[in-house]
């Protein structure tokens, strides 16, 4: 009996260990960078919008999606029957270019014809509304998809085949085995995170978002248009939820599907919550804790409790923790946004 | 407190604005006015606050809207910037219309606010504050350095969050970004709100400083700071405007603005 007793603890800690050995920490934290990474590049733009104009925009999710299949669309095309790896990584960069620069356009046009006219009704009208562009656009999407015979909630395979083939190899970098597709994220996360501080610390527009989140009626009353600034603002925040979407239409644990648009719009509000409303520097935070309990959890989903079923519960899990524990987030501010 | 070149007569007599002068001795300078508000209706939601508020500036004054707490004080402020539009009447700026233009575009037209409550931007700089303000066409550092060499107490702590300043040096900020950009009017709300007697004192001084460069309309509650910067006053009353005169022609605690203003 008391032998019996003993194997769960036995095999617990057999898997404590294993997890302890550097290798395996090693390839954990590189995961859980990767999953970081993706998380603030679905993030960013929600945040920055939300923390300027406190719209919270439901419909990110299916710009993220529409990112996707553009951008796979785009490198379809431009890999072709082409092999090498320069050509699909050069692919790659067109796509991101081109989805940045459409769903920049797109959400310029949708809160300067959609949004801006309801600013001043309750935020209730706000969700509706970017709820009902997120119908919209996953419908439309499915009628595209349809009339040129691509199984919508499918994941688009055609794109995931122009990824180059070092990103679906294991590398070994400094004694540490790495995925290639997971290295690349965490390149275009930091390149992603570098560029939106960039533009909020060093650019003007950035000094006028970062003034406007705290109080948009003074920064009017300085002379800034602040409806242009909400206008670029809202492009800007739209093409980076674009371009996270080509690097998703790569990754099979995510890939182009009209599903896509909810299962990223879920998690960013998560970061979002959990980094605190509107800023952008929680949102880093609460991306990399998010993504590194994540990938932890995953872990030991896999090699403990043996059922991979359950580990994106844990995402939710870190919001219901942050709710109870510090309902602000990590740098939450009481009051953000305001019209 | 206009300087040496001021256009106020001593004493003087009534120009215009006839019904925003009951007791007379209104000593409104000749010429066309740099602000001119008439018979301006403004409303939060369905609560009427201005009943018709009727003002003038002119270039070079220091003029003081006195009353006591929520007659209308601040509203006609925020009427004049366009945030609270007025739904009634008209508000000119240099003999143009602002009422139907947007709160930047008055604001450009070198228009300053240093709103109640001072609002700085706490999360930004002390330097990042000044160059919010400063207008796009300009260059941003001569901008700054202008503020600074205004205020050189702000120069030390350019780097400082603007949160983690004093309450007198936050006061300081403000002045100093609705200065930014060569603003001609200076619209102050509240200046001394919260500050200990010494740091009141600074502030006045700064704002004395400010209007050697600006006109200012002022909102305050401390008579006596009010009387002592200003050249004339209007006394504001249930949204509308009950005295106006001369300000070395009464004092503080005078019965004639005692009626309006005690509880």
């Amino acid at each position: 009996m008391s032998t019996l007793a003993t194997l769960p603890t036995l095999l617990f800690l057999d898997t404590l260990f294993e997890f302890l050995r550097p290798s395996t920490l090693a390839g954990v934290a590189v995961e859980g960078l990767s999953l970081a990474a993706l998380y603030v590049m679905i993030t960013a733009g929600l945040s920055l919008i939300f923390g300027l104009m406190g719209v919270l925009n439901f419909a990110h999710g299916a710009v993220t999606m529409l990112g996707a299949y553009l951008g796979g669309l785009v490198t379809v095309l431009l890999v072709g029957g082409a092999t090498g790896d320069p050509v699909r990584f050069l692919a790659f960069f067109v796509a991101t270019l081109v989805a940045f620069g459409a769903l920049a356009a797109l959400g310029g046009g949708m809160e300067i014809a959609l949004v801006r006219p309801i600013y001043d009704r309750p935020p209730l009208y706000q969700i509706l509304l970017t709820f009902g562009v997120t119908l919209i656009l996953e419908e439309l999407a499915r009628i595209v998809l349809l009339f040129y015979g691509i199984q919508p909630i499918s994941d688009w395979q055609d794109a995931l085949a122009t990824r180059p083939a070092v990103l679906g190899e294991g590398l070994g970098v400094a004694g540490v085995a790495v995925d290639g597709l997971e290295l690349f994220q965490i390149l275009f996360g930091i390149l992603t995170v570098v560029g939106v501080w960039a533009f909020l610390t060093r650019t003007r527009y950035g000094l006028y978002v970062r003034a406007g989140s705290e109080d948009d009626e003074m920064l009017a009353a300085l002379g800034v248009d602040v409806r242009q600034v909400f206008t670029v603002v809202f492009a800007l925040g739209t093409g980076v939820a674009g371009a996270a979407g080509v690097l998703l239409a790569w990754d099979p644990s995510w890939a182009a599907s009209v599903p896509l648009a909810a299962e990223t719009l879920l998690p960013a509000f998560v970061v979002v919550i959990v980094g605190g409303l509107g800023t952008f520097r929680g949102t880093v935070a609460a991306a990399l804790l998010v993504g590194v309990t994540d990938a932890i959890m995953k872990w030991w989903f896999q090699n403990y409790v043996e059922f991979t079923g359950l580990p994106e519960i844990t995402v939710f899990l870190v919001l219901v923790i942050m709710l109870i524990v510090r309902p602000q987030g990590l740098y939450g501010v009481s009051e953000v946004g305001g019209h | 407190m206009t300087d040496g070149g001021s256009t106020v007569p001593d004493g003087g007599s009534e120009s215009g604005n006839e019904s925003a002068t009951p007791s007379g001795e209104s000593a409104v300078p000749d010429g066309e006015p740099l602000l001119s508000v008439d018979g301006v209706h403004s409303y939060y939601g369905d609560s009427h606050i201005l009943e018709g508020v009727d003002l003038e500036v002119h270039e070079g004054e220091v003029v003081a809207l006195i009353g006591r707490n929520g007659v209308g004080k601040t509203t006609t402020l925020r009427s004049i910037l366009q945030l609270t539009p007025p739904r009634e009447g008209s508000v000119t700026f240099r003999g143009e219309e602002l009422v139907g233009l947007d709160t930047h575009e008055v604001a450009q037209r070198g228009v300053g606010w240093v709103p109640e409550e001072r609002r700085i931007f706490a999360q930004l700089s002390v330097a990042e504050n000044v160059r919010a303000a400063v207008p796009e066409s300009e260059d941003v550092d001569a901008g700054l350095e202008r503020a600074f060499d205004r205020f050189p107490d702000l120069r030390e702590r350019r780097a400082a969050d603007a949160g983690d300043l004093s309450g007198g040096q936050q006061q300081m900020l403000a002045v100093a970004r609705g200065l930014v950009g060569g603003n001609d009017l200076l619209l102050v709300d509240e200046p001394s709100e919260g500050l200990a007697p010494m740091i009141v004192d600074a502030v006045a001084e700064a704002l004395a400083d400010a209007a050697r460069e600006a006109t200012i309309l002022l909102v305050e509650q401390n008579l006596p700071l009010a009387l002592d910067l200003a050249d004339r006053f209007y006394v504001v009353d249930h949204g509308t405007v009950v005295d106006t005169g001369d300000a070395d022609a009464v004092d503080a605690d005078s019965e004639r603005l005692r009626r309006y203003l005690s509880a």
